[in-house]
């Protein structure tokens, strides 16, 4: 019977991230697809839903939100703890490198060896990296038709995207990438949490996983 | 509103209020206060009328056309009074040899403001468009060189426009990519606005320079706001009600278009408000939704123009063209699927090793 001790490895920062992150994600995604097609019927002529405004306030609210956690995340790249930063999770480093192709092997069940990562394994680390590129992206190119009138935000997008319609069609098209993520995202954590007593599942609420004792 | 109340007496000519009138419109689409009307009166009344060279390239003459059609105020005549054209393919009395020597007197003059129409084709050395056995991009280049200034009138001139469509065969490009060191202005539109144009050589001839600009090189007066932020179906949109289908219900009682395909959310034009011809009238007005026309590559980014947005050419695809939705939704369909089979070989594993879970 292995010994396990309780380490600390999010930062409160890390999880308000992800608690806004992720609800805010899926608030995007549902109003994000109505704004794109709004579905509900439309034809009582006089009834007084303002189905499209309360649509769109959502997701503008939610896009803040969602910007702002993608801000602390990137400042947590840098300035978090050990855990949090880049260097800890990207393929940069031989130790990295090797991880991310063992860690291919053993998600593909070709191999039994795992090596134990208290923070982002290197895969999980790289996907999660360009997650937050993408999620760039998706608020400039957000902001970028919030605010179409002269602002910085019109003249980033412009040089960026080219026009709004441009900018419209790869914020659609990043809105796909985000269901992806979220969809591979759970599976392979509850994939892990069942296979592992590190505790991977609660550690994003309370901060803990637990490591094997060296003994 | 009546033709009349902008002319004078005599057929083709124009009374002092319908001069006015005229130029307190172009005032006010400018964004300039009133107190501005008799600047710009007196800079359209100078006797010392500027000395425009016009030229055609690739295009269709639409932006010509509905400039000289446009009867609302009697803006062709105010245009032709207020200029001295020295130089347009379409108008001028002159032809052959001699129109080209107009072209070279006038180019010899100087001082002169450019105006052009139409996209200039620059691939195998830009050999698709000719006039008088001169490439286009030869005499763009030519007329340029002593212009104060150049209006590119139209998508084409501005952009490129249809010819430049993907896969741009001619390789056609907009007068900016080509002339990179003269003032240039950008009028576009399929046709754009005759106002807009007028309103750019008034606030020329008042000022003297070029109006402020956006990112693409559009007057701000113009260009400066989204068509869906001045729509008059703009309310329908707020609420939710959609032409679902032209012809049905919401398309009889003026619903909003964004469902069939509406470009007003991504186009800057001040088409809402300034509106087309004697009739007032612009495409969502008369129930087609916009098409994006004012906007570089509209052809290739705005289309299908009934749809939200373009549809994808896959490539390496039998020439497939296949939305985004539905790529998406495929990327969805094939990842849930392949998230069961990992999920279903780990369970198999399980059960074939005996409950292991890793100690
Ligand atoms: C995961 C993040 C996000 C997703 C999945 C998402 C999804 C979408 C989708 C699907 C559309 C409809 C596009 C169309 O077909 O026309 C849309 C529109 C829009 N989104 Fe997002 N979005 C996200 C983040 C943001 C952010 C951060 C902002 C900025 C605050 C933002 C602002 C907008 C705006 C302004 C529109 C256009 C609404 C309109 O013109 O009516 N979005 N979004
Ligand atoms: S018709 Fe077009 S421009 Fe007008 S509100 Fe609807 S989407 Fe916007």
């Amino acid at each position: 019977m292995a010994v396990y001790e309780k380490k600390y490895v999010w930062s409160i920062l890390l999880r308000l991230f992800h608690w806004t992150f992720a609800p805010s994600i899926f608030t995007l995604i549902v109003t994000g697809l109505y704004i794109h097609w709004p579905w509900t019927n439309t034809w009582l002529e006089g009834s007084h839903q303002f189905t499209m405004a309360i649509m769109r306030w959502i997701h503008f609210i939610a896009g803040m939100l969602f910007t702002c956690a993608v801000i602390a995340r990137l400042y947590l790249w840098f300035f978090g703890n050990k855990y949090e930063r880049v260097w800890d999770f990207l393929p940069i480093t031989g130790r990295n490198i090797k991880n991310l192709f063992s860690t291919l092997l053993y998600y593909a069940y070709l191999t039994d060896h795992h090596e134990e990562r208290l923070g982002h394994n290197a895969l999980a680390g790289t996907a999660y990296f360009f997650t937050i590129l993408l999620a760039i992206v998706q608020f400039l190119t957000g902001l970028y038709l919030l605010y179409p009138e002269g602002s910085l935000f019109t003249s980033i997008g412009a040089t960026l995207f080219g026009t709004q319609q441009v900018a419209r069609f790869i914020h659609y098209i990043l809105n796909w990438y985000f269901a992806w993520f979220a969809l591979v995202h759970i599976y392979i954590v509850v994939w892990n949490d069942i296979k592992h007593p590190e505790g991977l599942i609660s550690s994003i609420f309370d901060g803990f996983k637990f490591a094997k004792k060296e003994q | 509103m009546n033709r009349s109340l902008f002319m004078g007496g005599i057929p083709g000519t124009m009374s002092r209020r319908g001069f006015l009138r005229a130029c307190a419109i172009a005032t006010a689409a400018m964004g300039l206060p009133m107190e501005m009307v008799p600047k710009v009166a007196e800079a359209a009344s100078d006797p010392k009328r500027p000395s425009v060279v016009w030229l055609h390239f690739q295009e269709c003459t639409g932006c010509s056309e509905s400039l000289l059609r446009a009867s609302h105020p009697d803006i062709a005549t105010l245009i032709l009074d207020l200029i001295s054209l020295d130089y347009h393919e379409t108008l001028m009395a002159a032809a052959g040899k001699q129109a080209e020597e107009d072209l070279e007197k006038a180019i010899e003059r100087g001082n002169y403001l450019l105006v052009v129409e139409g996209g200039i084709p620059l691939k195998d050395g830009g050999i698709y468009c000719k006039i008088a056995g001169k490439k286009a991009v030869d005499i763009l280049k030519h007329a340029a060189e002593k212009a104060v200034a150049i209006i590119a009138i139209g998508t084409c001139a501005a952009y490129g426009g249809i010819q430049a469509a993907k896969p741009n065969p001619t390789g056609a490009v907009g007068v900016s990519d080509i002339i990179k060191d003269k003032p240039i202005i950008n009028v576009p539109g399929c046709p754009p606005n005759p106002h807009n144009f007028l309103s750019t050589v008034l606030y020329y001839l008042t000022f003297k320079k070029l109006p402020p600009t956006d990112k693409f090189g559009r007057p701000l007066f113009a260009y400066g706001r989204k068509i869906h932020d001045h729509c008059e179906r703009r309310p329908h949109f707020d609420e939710g009600r959609y032409v679902e289908q032209f012809g049905d219900v919401g398309h009889r009682l003026g619903f909003c278009l964004y469902k069939v395909g509406c470009k007003g959310p991504e186009t800057y034009s001040n088409c809402p408000v300034i509106r087309f011809n004697d009739v007032e009238v612009w495409p969502v007005s008369v129930g087609n939704g916009c098409y994006g026309c004012t906007e570089p590559n509209f052809w290739d980014t705005m289309t299908p123009f009934h749809k939200r947005l373009p549809n994808v050419k896959i490539p390496g695809g039998k020439g497939i063209q296949a939305s985004a939705t539905e790529i998406g939704k495929a990327a969805l369909g094939v990842t849930a699927a392949a998230l069961a089979i990992h999920a279903g070989v780990g369970i198999a594993k399980r059960l074939a090793t005996g409950s292991k879970s890793e100690e």
